[in-house]
């Protein structure tokens, strides 16, 4: 022991004993978090490195009636940030929002409202294109903490977009959560907002699937643990639709310039051949939150983008509805339709003056003539013979004023008015024939849809037999092969007799083939085609164009209906539409020429 | 030896073997803590090799210099160092407002590790010579000033867990040197009524602790009444002078004792650490198999929190076996310093051992949770040139005296 150190010993056991004491303390401590407490952080250990991920399930495609694919899935990147990894933010974001072309502020927004802990990556951005991403690769080293990721997107290989019809996608909202709680939605999910997209999600969607990843700190998969357990996505059914893709192009550019709806049904079967809408907008807007703008651009737009014309705005159907009063006046034998009726081109009630559409008069004619050359004079003076609750119980018999129960979503009545409406509307004995008189001729409060009026065609093309008007053709499934076809659900309509029948088949025959018919133009040659044209004055501005029909006339395949909102008359508008429609049908082939026609070309 | 001509003992094998072992189980944890990430890592394993190698070259350097050319030159190292530390405040880099850092070609180094070796040499010097009476007030304020001034500046910079390393040297070395056991109470005592001043209760059994022991000392009035009344002072005057902070001042305060997480998430990462620790278990999950290391889960897992990589891969055995290490060095160590004759290398060898057990101790018990993140690295076994030089400096030091001394310098 050195000399220097006089009491040295008490000094080193203290020394030493410190020296113990703090070793001892630290052993102790460890043997506690190690031993002791060793489960709890196993635990916690394991949860911090397996992570169970959710393998999305490939969304079924939707197909034309012939196997062409109409929507189908492309790889779409999103961006994320990694907030632990991004240094220099305001740098980090400066350049990501030129790369965007997006205001740096809306992606700070964002970043802040989505930001959950410093390891957990924020959505900045959606369905980026891969060129922009290839940008960003090139960038990579200005922006630390940027990653990018796959998800599922639409597309449409056929140039069809027909958002009324299709629908488009969004991510699942709080309350769509809510609602499909027992089905597996997960936040952030996809899910069909509209159209076919939405009443099929069950069939598309398909069976998410998952397994075990180990991952690191920043979230990143390093390997799967498959020994852990994994279950396969089970990708969405495959839905065929009705729809004949080349004439729904054909349609879809017909009626591309104009506001208004064509609905092409099958009426063996109510298929939608083909169904448009016009205008219409982009559902890729849809795809992503949409900036205020471009939303309040679609609200305002006059042409109404948004609506769907086929079956969600209503509009009085015109002289096309003739054929439902002059159904009714035949069945109840409250008409003779040989005795003719002047028509001087107006007929005057009391004070009020109801105009024939002719200035001049159609002379006298009698219910076919009446029929074929759409005199309103004639159906004035019908209705006021017939009255009000006959005209009703036959609207309500073609199914008039409910929906025909098409597999869209948000389809709309429609409205036949009865004494009980009128009573309602205006008062207990405050409405008298003058209100009713203008019905007769499909004018007044008298409001359906375009797709109604094709199912009508339908009706009329079968006497009497219809269909439930259906897109979705088949359903097949992906793996097994299995095909499931969607049954026809059948429309009757009782109680008409076959005279009846005959009477307006005739009548709309000579729409179209007769010397003075209003149709004229509806004619593609090869087949007989039956119509029936409809002129609506609207309030608001150009009378709506409507024309009816079915084709051929001796053996009906398909029945139509073409609305053009603003179009003028009938005649001139909708009837050469339909006429498009056929030829392309028969060009094609898809159009059985009956044998009575054969023999007559020959 | 041509430096030396008197009596030479055999280098103590014990501490050489121990430190042979610590230098080795902190390449194999260096390599599994870098080997999963990115090359610029990686290549720290190497680069560690290159500085083991080289920390050998200077600590045989510094085991074979004449102790008593430190202790000639111990105050114009002492104030180099200073000088350096000066110059680091001024020029230095480091990330941020910090300045910790100089950046000679591609080595970067901090004058801190400098001013800790420097300052032993100091204090030592000053507390070997003969004229030293620790009765006389002017020669301890003189020891504590030595230990001050650099703290003052490494807390400066700021690197307050190395600031701390200055505090804890100077009481543990005087009282080596002869102060009295009640002188060192009397030190800490202030720092006791300080702690407790925040709450009545704790500020009034303290008090009665502290009047205890000074009753008990049997010293005279003139020492107990002033320390009496210094002690209720200090009592009195924190809560009022704490009010007058400013709040990001008493964040700042608050988080560095550890006693608030800061936003920094200092809590994340010793959550991480000792989930690390604890899932390893009695064995360990085995070498490069330690999940929360190789998925990255553990931060500054190749430098502060290198001992977790230890405890989730090695389990508690290879913790056992580190500290084992480190206290059988401390301990050998300390035996050195018992024994030497001269009492600057005695003084010397305490200073050492006192910067190498506050650093483990502070380390190791950081990675469970029961010492602040404080950013002190581990001894041998973290990732790091400078500090791993300067320990390797510390154990040359100890060599040292250990082959002299039964010389009296």
């Amino acid at each position: 022991m050195a000399k220097w150190l006089h009491m040295v010993s008490r000094r080193v056991v203290i020394f030493r004993a410190l020296l113990i004491f703090a070793f001892l303390g630290l052993l102790s401590r460890f043997f506690y978090v190690q031993i002791i407490d060793q489960e709890r952080y196993f635990q916690a250990s394991n949860k911090n490195r397996l992570r169970q991920v959710t393998l999305a399930a490939p969304r079924g495609l939707i197909l034309d009636r012939y196997g062409e694919i109409l929507v189908d899935n492309l790889p779409a990147y999103s961006i994320y940030a990694i907030p632990n990894e991004m240094k220099a933010r305001d740098s980090v974001f400066a350049v990501l929002a030129n790369l965007l072309q997006r205001p740096a502020d809306d992606l700070r927004r964002i970043y802040r409202r989505e930001r959950r802990g410093p390891f957990q990556r924020v959505k900045l951005a959606r369905y980026v294109e891969l060129p922009l991403l290839a940008r960003l690769e090139e960038r990579k080293m200005e922006l630390p903490g940027i990653v990018f990721d796959v998800e599922p997107r639409r597309f449409y290989p056929a140039g069809i977009k027909a958002p009324h019809v299709f629908g488009y996608l969004g991510e699942i909202t709080e309350t769509e959560l809510e609602m499909y709680r027992d089905q597996g939605y997960e936040k952030g999910d996809i899910i069909g907002k509209k159209g076919l997209e939405r009443i099929y999600e069950p069939i598309l969607r398909g069976e998410k699937g998952y397994h075990y990843v180990e991952v690191d700190a920043l979230g990143r998969e390093v390997r799967v643990l498959k020994e852990l357990g994994e279950k396969l996505p089970r990708p969405g059914k495959n839905l065929y639709l009705a729809i004949d893709a080349q004439l729904q192009r054909f349609l879809e550019t017909v009626m591309a310039d104009k506001r208004g709806a064509a609905v092409v049904l099958n009426c063996k079967n109510g298929e939608v051949i083909a169904m448009v809408s016009k205008p219409d907008y982009n559902p890729e807007i849809f795809t992503r939150p949409i900036p205020k703008t471009v939303w309040e651009a679609l609200l305002n737009d006059p042409g109404h983008p948004l609506y769907d014309r086929m079956i969600q705005s209503m509009y009085p159907p015109g002289s096309t509805y003739k054929l439902v009063l002059a159904a009714a006046a035949l069945e109840k034998g409250l008409v003779d339709p040989d005795e003719t009726v002047y028509c001087p081109g107006y007929l005057r009630l009391g004070i009020r003056k109801f105009e024939c559409w002719k200035k001049s008069g159609h002379g006298s004619v009698n219910l076919l003539q009446a029929i074929e050359q759409s005199c309103n004079v004639y159906f004035f003076r019908l209705i006021q013979k017939v009255g009000l609750n006959p005209w009703v119980e036959f609207s309500r018999k073609f199914h008039f004023g409910r929906k025909t129960g098409i597999d869209l979503f948000g389809e709309k009545d429609g409205l036949v008015p009865d004494s009980t409406y009128f009573n309602n509307r205006y008062g207990k004995g405050n409405w008298s024939r003058g209100q009713f008189l203008n019905l007769s001729v499909g004018q007044g409060d008298l409001l359906v849809t375009p797709l109604q009026m094709a199912a009508f065609a339908m009706l009329l093309a079968n006497r009497g037999i219809g269909f439930r008007p259906h897109l979705g053709r088949m359903i097949e499934d992906p793996i097994t092969g299995d095909e499931q076809y969607i049954a026809p659900d059948t429309v009757w309509v009782r109680g008409i007799s076959s005279r009846t029948w005959d009477f307006l088949h005739e009548g709309m025959f000579r729409v179209v083939n007769g010397e003075h018919g209003t149709a004229k133009l509806a004619n593609p040659g090869r087949i007989h085609v039956a119509g029936k044209t409809g002129t609506a004055q609207n309030p608001h501005g150009d009378d709506h164009a409507w024309f009816i029909g079915f084709a051929p006339f001796e053996d009906p395949q398909v029945a139509f209906a073409i609305f053009i909102e603003n179009g003028g008359s009938g005649s001139a508008k909708a009837a050469p539409i339909a006429r498009g429609i056929l030829r392309l049908l028969l060009r094609n082939q898809k159009i059985r020429i009956p044998d009575a026609m054969r023999l007559r070309m020959d | 030896m041509p430096w030396d001509s008197q009596e030479l003992k055999r280098v103590d094998f014990g501490i050489v073997f121990t430190v042979s072992f610590l230098l080795i189980a902190g390449l194999v944890a260096v390599y599994s803590a870098t080997q999963s990430s990115s090359p610029a890592l990686a290549n720290n394993f190497v680069k560690q090799i290159v500085w083991v190698f080289f920390g050998t070259i200077v600590l045989s350097i510094v085991m074979t210099m004449p102790m008593k050319w430190f202790k000639q030159y111990a105050y114009l190292v002492y104030l180099f160092s200073l000088g350096l530390l000066v110059l680091v405040l001024l020029f230095g880099k480091g990330q941020g407002a910090v300045h910790r850092w100089f950046v000679i070609g591609p080595i970067r180094f901090q004058p801190s590790e400098i001013a800790k070796i420097a300052t032993v040499f100091a204090l030592a010097r000053y507390l070997s010579e003969e004229q030293r009476d620790f009765a006389n007030p002017k020669d301890v304020l003189m020891a504590l000033a030595i230990a001050a001034i650099p703290m003052a500046l490494v807390a400066k910079e700021p690197d307050l867990g190395t600031a701390l390393v200055f505090a804890a040297l100077v009481l543990p070395m005087m009282f080596w040197a002869g102060l009295s056991l009640l002188s060192v109470f009397l030190f800490i005592a202030p720092v006791l009524t300080l702690v407790s001043a925040f709450s009545f209760w704790s500020f009034t059994i303290t008090m009665l602790f502290i009047t205890a022991v000074l009753f008990l000392s049997k010293r005279g009035p003139k020492i107990i009444i002033p320390n009496f009344l210094f002690n209720i002072m200090v009592g009195i005057v924190t809560p009022i002078l704490w009010n007058h902070l400013h709040e990001y001042q008493q964040n700042r305060i608050l988080t560095f004792l550890g006693l608030k997480q800061d936003p920094q998430g200092l809590g994340y990462q010793v959550l991480q650490s000792k989930v690390a620790i604890g899932s390893g278990g009695l064995w360990g999950k085995g070498w490069t198999h330690g999940t929360q290391t190789q998925l990255r889960f553990l931060p500054e897992q190749h430098t502060d929190f290198i001992f977790s990589v230890v405890g989730e891969e090695f389990g508690f055995l290879g913790v056992s076996l580190v500290l084992l290490a480190f206290f059988f060095l401390l301990w050998r160590s300390f035996n050195i310093a018992i024994e030497c004759r001269s009492k600057f290398s005695s003084l010397v060898v305490v200073g050492a051992v006192v910067i190498i057990a506050f650093h483990v101790i502070i380390n190791t018990g950081m990675t469970v949770g029961i010492m602040p993140v404080t950013g002190l690295p581990l001894p041998f076994l973290s990732y790091g040139g400078s500090a791993l030089i300067s320990n390797m400096i510390l154990v040359g030091l100890i060599l040292n005296a250990g082959r002299r001394r039964f010389q009296y310098l």
